[in-house]
């Protein structure tokens, strides 16, 4: 169990090091609620809580960077957090400079309860590593099933969807303005269940070489639909195919955002996986 | 597109007949059907064309969506690597492919209903080929299970209205 207090050291000495503001959890009336603590003598750091539950805190601090330009922001990050501000780096919503991190390592009991893929960020300066706990069991289970039953697998997942958009509203990774899930010409406004599979399989595309498998969505839907383990067969194909994990090198550029090389093409269609 | 106007492009081609939607660049492949046109070859009129700039211009989304309006098969057509006319267009739509085709796998709609083939526009015998061949692959799958769906839907609401 980390400590409070040791928390609270790291934030006060973040804060004379420079940065404006810490992005946190605190206690309000018995949840906890993110909360930007910004000095050193703020009563805030008397409320300031390690682990229960998440936050898309990247998705806060996007907002923050904008709203407040110039700013120089620190952020307690689990290694989702980092993964998440990883990408949104190289896809322009954060400037790297500006964010510092404070690494938090997940306990194993969250890293279980998780399916984590890396429960812990690069730097970690709270907690201890504990295993990854990758899981695959929903795509093992729809891909056990031949075509026309795996597509009813996935309609009867869907035909609970709501539509609430909980799903894209919590992801770190949607920052788009303009929706393509909102789109009148793609989804069709005011038909509940959205149509299937269109909603969904737009949503997947859109998270190849993107989600960072944070489990947010999954965590957020009131449907229950195993929304998470289709991004993560989407993964699953970038890694395959273009050897990309999105949230890892930050130097290295999802493929579907760039054009890239002939060779590169050349590999792809090379590779025995014909065109 | 209406919705009488679609019923009646089924109809037309029948009920169990398939309908492919193919989406072909201007350069290479609209130029490499129309050669297969004027040549005079013979191949299926299942397909339904629709002329892009660049297969680089091809959302996945429009394939999504050609699904859900109850394509049977989709095809895209453009130009070898290295000769598109916007020199990489394609190279995206070879990388968005591998993904989309993944994609529709695994949510359970036949991989063998999309294809893409890179047809230049001296290629008017390899796109009727592939023009019957996919053709003769979608007919094999039949109608799209999504097709169905749309059909009972469409039945469904006039019947209440
Ligand atoms: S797991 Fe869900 S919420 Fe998290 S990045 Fe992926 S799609 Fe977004
Ligand atoms: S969170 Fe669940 S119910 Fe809400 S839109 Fe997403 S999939 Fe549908
Ligand atoms: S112009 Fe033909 S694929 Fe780009």
């Amino acid at each position: 169990m980390v400590d409070a207090e040791e928390l609270k050291a790291l934030i006060r000495k973040k804060l004379e090091e420079g940065a404006d503001a810490f992005l946190c959890l605190v206690d309000e009336e018995g949840s906890l609620v993110p909360a930007l603590v910004t000095g050193a003598d703020s009563p805030d750091l008397e409320r300031i809580r390690v682990g229960g539950v998440r936050y898309p805190l990247a998705k806060i601090l996007v907002e923050l960077l904008r709203e407040y330009p110039g700013r120089r922001f620190a952020v307690l990050a689990r290694g989702c957090d980092e993964r998440a501000l990883v990408e949104l780096a190289k896809l322009e919503q954060v400037d790297p400079d500006r964010v510092e991190l404070v690494g938090l390592a997940c306990t194993e009991e969250e890293a279980r309860a998780c399916g984590c893929p890396k429960p812990y960020p690069t730097r970690v300066d709270l907690g201890e590593r504990a295993e990854p706990a990758p899981e695959r069991e929903v795509i093992e289970e729809a891909e056990f099933l031949p075509d026309p039953e795996r597509l009813r697998f996935w309609e009867e997942h869907f035909s609970r969807c709501i539509k609430c958009y909980g799903c894209r509203n919590v992801c770190p990774m949607c920052f788009c303005e303009d929706c393509a899930l909102e789109n009148p010409q793609l989804v069709e406004p005011g038909v509940v269940p959205p149509e299937f599979p269109s909603f969904h399989l737009i949503r997947a595309l859109d998270m190849a070489g993107r989600c960072v498998d944070c489990g947010l969505c999954d965590e957020a839907c009131p449907a229950d639909i195993p929304l998470r383990s289709i991004y993560r067969r989407m993964q699953e194909v970038m890694e395959e195919r273009f050897g990309y994990r999105p949230g890892e090198d930050p130097e290295r550029r999802n493929p579907l955002s760039e054009l890239g090389t002939e060779a590169e093409i050349k590999k792809i269609m090379g590779s025995g996986l014909e065109i | 597109m209406t919705e009488e106007k679609k019923e009646g492009r089924a109809e037309a081609g029948g009920e169990d007949d398939v309908r492919i939607l193919a989406f072909l660049c201007n350069w290479c492949s609209y130029a490499g059907a129309d050669l297969a046109g004027v040549s005079r070859l013979q191949y299926p009129p299942n397909v339904l064309d629709v002329r892009v700039m660049c297969t680089g211009t091809i959302s996945p989304y429009f394939v999504v969506k050609a699904f859900q309006e109850g394509m049977d098969g989709v095809l895209i057509a453009g130009c070898h690597i290295g000769d598109c006319h916007y020199l990489k267009g394609n190279y995206m739509t070879a990388k968005r492919f591998q993904v989309l085709r993944e994609a529709l796998k695994f949510m359970g709609l036949e991989e063998g209903r999309l294809r893409l083939e890179w047809v230049s526009a001296a290629e008017g015998e390899k796109y009727a080929e592939v023009v019957r061949s996919f053709t003769e692959q979608v007919k094999a799958l039949g109608p799209s299970p999504l097709r169905r769906k749309r059909a009972r839907a469409v039945k469904g609401e006039k019947g209440a209205a």
